[in-house]
C-alpha cells in the first residue's frame, strides 16, 4: 500500500515538469510583452527595453525557462509584474480559502451525489429512478456562473438570507460559514448530477454481479447486501470519476471565486490574467495543477484501500 | 421417509415486451431427507430459475406466479419477505456455477463466512466467529485455512474459491442445500474432488441436496433421483438407477445417447436434432415433438403430463416408454 503510493508520487515528478512547461510557453504565445506591461502606457522604448533585460526576456526561451525552474526549485516564483508583491505571498494568502471551498463544495455533494445515485440504481426504471437522473441532467446542464447569479439574486439579494460577496471569516466562525452557504452550493451543485449518474451506473452494475446474488443467498438484508457488497464495489469507478471531476472543478472554483469575490487562487488567477501579470498567474496556475495531481494520488491510494487487486498489482 | 421439500405447480414466469413467458411452467418435484435430487437438462430449461425460485431469488422481471414451495411444512412462496431472509442461508443454502465471480472480490475470504454465520446468529463473538469460519474451512478441506482466513478471493484458484463457496453455505448447517452447477467451470480433477467432498459432508450433516447440471456423469454419480427437464418442464422423473438404465422418455433417450461412454464404439454421438425452442415460441402440443423421432400426430396438440410408467418412475410423454421402438 505505501509502495503503491510512493510509486504514484515519483510518477507524479514528470508530470508536474510537463505542467511548468506548458504553463511557461503558454505565457510565451500570449501576445502581450511583459515588459510593456511593467513599464506603463507612456514608457518610451528605452525603459521598455531595459526592463526586458532586467526581467531576463532577452535571454533565449530555454536559458529563461531553466532560469525559471531553478528559482522554483528554491521557492522563488517571482515577484508581481504590477505591484511587485512576491508571487508566494499572494498563493499563500489565497490558498485557504480555496482549499475552504473546496472542502465546504466536495463535503456535502459527493455524499448527496453517492445517495441519489445509489437510490436511482437500486430502484432502477421507477419514478425515483427517473426524478434523480432529470435532476442530474438539470444539475449537469446548468453553467456554475448562471446558478451562482440565480443564487445570489434570490438568496443574497432579494430574500437577503445570506451574504453572497467575499469571505466573512475562518469557516470555524458564524460569520465564516455563513458566507461560505452560497458559493459552496454553487460549486459543489455542479458536483452531485456526474456522482449520481456515475453511482447509478456502478450500483446497478454491481447489483446484477454473481457475488451480490451470493449475499441475498446468505440471508443479508437488503441494506447490507447495497452497502457491503454492492456500493463498496461501486465506489471504485465513482472515485475514479470524483478524481477527474475534481479538474473541472478547479476550472469552476475560478468561476465561484469570481462571481462570489471569494479571495481564492482562482480569483488571483483571473485578476493575473486580465492584467496580464504573468509570474502570478504561472504560480497560480502551478497551484491549480498541483491541486490536481495530489487529488489524483489520493484517489491511486483510496483505489488501492477500496480494491485488494490493485494492491497486489 | 418423509421429504424435506416439495415443489408443486410451480411456475415463474418473465415479463417481456411479448407478454409472459413462463421460464418454469408447472413443475412438481420432491427432495427427500439425505438424499440428492439431480435436476438435469440443457442450457435454458429453466433449471436456474428453478433453483432460484425455491431460494426467492428471482431477479426483476421474473416473478414466481403460481405454485408451493414446502420446506418442512412451511410454503416458503408465503414467507414474509423477513421470514424468507431467515431460511436464506440458515435453513436453504445455496452455491454458484462461477466460483471465480460469486465472491465479492473486495472482502476477504473470512469476512464473507463470518458474515453469512453473523446474518443468522447474532449474538455470536467475533473471535467465536473466526473459531467457527476457520472451522468451516478446515471442513472443506482447504489447507492453511488460518492463512486463507484473511485472504481475498482472488489469491486463490477456483477449486479454492467453490470450497469457500460450500464452507460459506455449510456455514449455518442448512438442511437443503442448493448446487447450481457447482463443478461446471472448473478442471476435471477439481470436479471430481469438489463432488467427493459435497458427498462426504452430506453423509456427515445428513443434508438433502439439489443438484443442478447438464453433465450426466455428474448426477449418475451423485444423484439418488433424477427429473429431468425440457423447456420449462419435467419430463421425466425417477431413480437415478432405473432413468439411466430404462430411460423412457424420447428426451433422456437422446441425452444418454450424446454422451461418450467408454464401453462402446461408436463413430458418432447420437445428437438430437434441433435446440430448444426459446420460452417465448414454445410449440403446441408436447414441447419436444418438433425434435421427437417418435412423435405422432396426437403429440401435436396435447400436453402429455407425467405418467407413471414404473415403481416411481414417471414420464411425460404419450408414447412412452420409447425403448420398444428402439430396437
Amino acid at each position: 500500500m505505501l509502495r503503491h503510493a510512493l510509486h504514484r508520487l515519483v510518477l507524479a515528478v514528470p508530470v508536474m515538469f510537463g505542467v511548468l512547461l506548458i504553463g511557461f510557453l503558454l505565457m510565451q504565445v500570449v501576445p502581450t510583452d511583459p515588459a510593456t506591461v511593467r513599464a506603463g502606457p507612456s514608457a518610451t522604448p528605452d525603459v521598455i527595453a531595459e526592463i526586458r533585460a532586467d526581467l531576463g526576456l532577452d535571454e533565449p526561451l530555454y536559458v529563461q525557462f531553466s532560469l525559471y525552474v531553478w528559482r522554483l526549485m528554491h521557492g522563488d516564483l517571482g515577484a508581481s509584474i504590477i505591484n511587485n508583491v512576491p508571487v508566494s505571498q499572494e498563493l499563500g494568502a489565497t490558498i485557504g480559502p480555496t482549499l475552504e471551498l473546496m472542502f465546504a463544495s466536495l463535503f456535502w455533494s459527493i455524499p448527496l451525489g453517492i445517495l441519489l445515485g445509489t437510490l436511482a440504481g437500486y430502484w432502477r426504471g421507477t419514478l425515483i429512478d427517473r426524478f434523480i437522473m432529470a435532476l442530474s441532467v438539470g444539475g449537469v446542464s446548468v453553467p456554475v456562473f448562471f446558478l451562482g447569479l440565480v443564487l445570489i439574486w434570490f438568496v443574497g439579494f432579494q430574500w437577503q438570507w445570506l451574504p453572497f460577496t467575499g469571505r466573512g471569516g475562518p469557516l470555524w466562525t458564524m460569520d465564516g460559514i455563513r458566507s461560505i452557504i452560497l458559493p459552496a452550493v454553487t460549486l459543489g451543485g455542479v458536483f452531485v448530477g456526474p456522482v449520481a449518474r456515475m453511482t447509478r451506473t456502478a450500483v446497478l452494475d454491481v447489483l446484477s454481479a454473481d457475488h451480490v446474488r451470493t449475499a441475498r443467498a446468505k440471508g443479508l438484508t437488503e441494506t447490507l447486501v447495497v452497502r457491503r457488497h454492492a456500493l463498496r464495489n461501486a465506489m471504485v469507478p465513482v472515485i475514479t470519476l470524483i478524481g477527474l471531476q475534481i479538474g473541472f472543478l478547479l476550472g469552476g472554483a475560478v468561476v465561484t471565486e469570481t462571481v462570489f469575490s471569494w479571495p481564492g487562487v482562482g480569483r488571483l488567477a483571473v485578476g493575473a490574467i486580465l492584467s496580464s501579470d504573468f509570474p502570478m498567474a504561472q504560480g497560480t496556475i502551478i497551484v491549480l495543477s498541483m491541486g490536481f495531481i495530489v487529488v489524483n494520488l489520493i484517489v491511486d491510494v483510496l483505489y488501492a484501500a477500496l480494491d485488494p487487486r490493485v494492491r497486489a498489482a | 421417509m418423509t421429504d424435506l421439500l416439495t415443489i408443486a405447480g410451480l411456475r415463474t414466469v418473465f415479463r417481456t415486451h411479448g407478454g409472459e413467458i413462463a421460464a418454469v411452467d408447472g413443475v412438481d418435484l420432491s427432495v427427500p431427507r439425505g438424499r440428492t435430487l439431480g435436476i438435469v437438462g440443457e442450457s435454458g430449461c429453466g433449471k436456474s430459475v428453478l433453483s432460484l425460485s425455491v431460494m426467492r431469488l428471482v431477479a426483476h422481471p421474473g416473478r414466481v406466479a403460481t405454485g408451493s414451495v414446502t420446506l418442512d411444512g412451511r410454503d416458503l412462496l408465503k414467507l414474509s419477505n423477513a421470514d424468507m431472509r431467515d431460511v436464506r442461508g440458515s435453513q436453504v443454502a445455496m452455491i454458484f456455477q462461477e466460483p471465480m465471480t460469486s465472491l465479492n472480490p473486495v472482502h476477504t475470504v473470512g469476512f464473507q463466512i463470518t458474515e453469512a454465520m453473523r446474518a443468522h446468529d447474532t449474538h455470536a463473538s467475533k473471535a467465536e466467529l473466526k473459531n467457527r469460519a476457520i472451522e468451516a474451512l478446515k471442513r472443506v478441506r482447504i489447507p492453511a485455512p488460518e492463512r486463507r482466513f484473511d485472504e481475498y478471493p482472488h489469491q486463490l484458484s477456483g477449486g479454492m474459491r467453490q470450497r469457500v463457496m460450500i464452507a460459506m453455505a455449510l456455514a449455518c448447517s442448512p438442511k437443503l442445500l442448493i448446487a447450481d452447477e457447482p463443478t461446471t467451470a472448473l478442471d476435471v480433477t477439481v470436479q471430481a474432488q469438489i463432488l467427493d467432498l459435497l458427498r462426504d459432508l452430506q453423509q456427515e450433516t445428513g443434508m438433502s441436496i439439489i443438484l443442478i447440471t447438464h453433465d450426466l456423469g455428474v448426477v449418475a454419480e451423485m444423484a439418488d433421483d433424477v427429473a429431468v427437464m425440457y423447456a420449462g418442464r419435467v419430463v421425466e422423473r425417477g431413480a437415478a438407477g432405473a432413468v439411466f438404465a430404462d430411460p423412457m422418455h424420447p428426451y433422456t433417450l437422446g441425452l444418454l445417447g450424446s454422451v461418450p461412454r467408454l464401453d462402446e464404439e461408436r463413430e458418432t454421438l447420437l445428437a438430437i436434432e434441433g435446440s430448444v425452442p426459446p420460452p417465448f415460441a414454445l410449440p403446441k402440443g408436447c414441447r419436444f415433438h418438433p425434435r421427437c423421432p417418435f412423435a405422432v400426430d396426437a403429440c401435436k396438440s396435447e400436453q402429455p403430463p407425467l405418467r407413471m410408467l414404473a415403481d416411481g418412475h414417471q414420464a411425460a410423454c404419450i408414447r412412452a416408454p420409447v425403448e420398444a421402438f428402439v430396437a
